[in-house]
């Protein structure tokens, strides 16, 4: 049993202009991290497409065909100010939201203790019908859909860490308590949702953190409320929206998260896993800006991936 | 320093300062701070009714992740108007206001220039580089030596 490593090549080529933070070089950062020695054991899986039915468990047929007919054959279409697709983002998008629904089926089917998705574009700001915030389709929604329709999962929780709140997996998550979603994100920040009285039918979790939040606040978090929440809701999977822009480096916001903190987070996501759902963890990349940074918290989190199953 | 308590606001200040409307673009006032070494600016109607203050500050707050967009624009930032970001209503002192008090109310508030404002009217700016122009004129040459006690 080992740990899985969805990623593609096509995400190095979903260009999105001079300049822009979500950039290839993140990828590049983050797998040259993993082909170092200490991840010699990580089997890497090419992430295949997602079918037109995996993206409309969460998003309109209407959306998922305009969104794609909009795919230049050349330059860049901007849907909205910071989102940018170029020719090969469909290839993409639909591969990013495939790898979370592969990575599913092989984690459920136990070919592997859980998986690691290094994707481009980012998900968890998209809506059923609107792209945004670098995302165009719900990635980890996606997936968690997936595990539901195919694999009969009652349910599927998703904790997400990225730095910005998630408001695309909430809306796909609040009005069906076969989900849960735990949010910790920099507040106010964009998007500006995730507030804690956004609860959904009490499957919503929100942990707004003020400017300057770090370790102490994380861990408090952790233990006052997301682990009851999630030792509570008995999940039956756990996905991992693993965004590292809370990182202390992070030009875009200002959470003060480290790689220890990366690492203990994911190592106690991972003994809740163990106790509640025979260890079987999806994570997938979300945002993450600052190069170095990015790669050593991404490497600490899959290195965490990997030794969970020693620990079993 | 004795002189200094003698001096009022409007003997130092800048008096009929530049001004911008309140429909200004942030650009216009970005070159305005490009060009002259203002810490800020007094926003006016037509009748030079102080309506708000402009800082360097205001323009960077301008700039602060929000929630609007992931990323704040430039060039849509830059071509918003004054009042958006001015400070309203903002601190301003009478041109008969002493040195000494004004002196003591920036270090309190921190603030680098205030507006001066007679009868609803703007008539000047006062900022630190005048107070401090003012201490130096108002010592040099009538200061008595402190007496220094010899040593044994």
């Amino acid at each position: 049993m080992t740990t899985l490593l969805y990623t593609h090549p096509v995400f190095l080529e979903h260009d999105t202009g001079f300049g822009h933070p979500e950039c290839p070089a993140r990828l590049t950062a983050i797998l040259n991290a993993l082909k170092t020695a200490p991840f010699a054991d990580l089997e890497w899986r090419d992430a295949p497409p997602a079918a037109i039915e995996q993206l409309t468990r969460i998003h309109p047929l209407k959306y998922v065909e305009r969104v794609l007919a909009r795919i230049p054959k050349q330059g860049y279409y901007a849907i909205d100010g910071d989102t940018i697709v170029s020719p090969q983002s469909g290839e993409a998008t639909l591969r990013a939201a495939g790898a979370v629904c592969a990575a599913v089926d092989a984690v459920l089917a136990d070919e592997a203790d859980n998986a690691f998705c290094a994707v481009r574009p980012p998900g968890h700001h998209a809506e059923p019908d609107q792209a945004m915030g670098f995302c165009v389709f719900g990635n980890v929604a996606i997936g968690a859909a997936h595990a539901r329709a195919v694999h009969g999962l009652e349910r599927v929780a998703a904790i997400d860490f990225d730095v910005h709140h998630g408001n695309g997996t909430q809306v796909v998550f609040e009005r069906d308590p076969g989900y849960f979603y735990i949010s910790t994100h920099q507040s106010p920040l964009y998007p500006g949702t995730g507030r804690r009285n956004e609860r959904g039918v009490g499957n919503i979790v929100n942990i707004p953190l003020p400017a300057g939040s770090g370790s102490d606040e994380l861990r408090q978090a952790w233990r006052q409320e997301i682990e009851p929440a999630l030792r509570a809701f008995q999940p039956q999977l756990i996905l991992i929206s693993a965004g590292f822009d809370a990182h202390y480096l992070d030009p875009l916001a200002e959470l003060n998260f480290s790689e220890d903190d990366y690492e203990w987070l994911t190592r106690q996501i991972l003994a809740v896993a163990a106790d509640c759902c025979a260890g079987r963890v999806v994570s997938a990349l979300e945002g993450g800006y600052n190069l170095s940074a990015l790669a050593a918290s991404t490497a600490v989190h899959v290195k965490a991936l990997m030794e969970a199953r020693r620990a079993v | 320093m004795y002189e200094f308590l003698h001096y009022q606001v409007r003997d130092a200040m800048t008096a009929d300062p530049i001004t911008i409307d309140p429909d200004a673009r942030l650009r216009e006032v970005e070159e305005l701070f490009e060009v002259h070494d203002f810490n800020g600016v007094p926003v006016v109607d037509s009748r030079r009714g102080l309506l708000g203050f402009l800082t360097k500050f205001d323009l960077l707050k301008a700039f602060c992740f929000d929630e609007q967009a992931m990323i704040p624009h430039y060039d849509e930032i830059m071509e918003q108007t004054a009042e958006t970001v001015m400070t309203r209503d903002p601190v301003c002192v009478s041109p008969q206001l002493p040195l000494s008090r004004l002196l003591q109310k920036m270090v309190e508030m921190r603030v680098k220039s205030l507006p001066v404002v007679d009868d609803g009217r703007l008539v000047g700016i006062i900022a630190r580089e005048d107070v401090l122009r003012f201490l130096r004129h108002a010592t040099v040459a009538h200061e008595i030596p402190a007496r220094e006690e010899p040593r044994s």
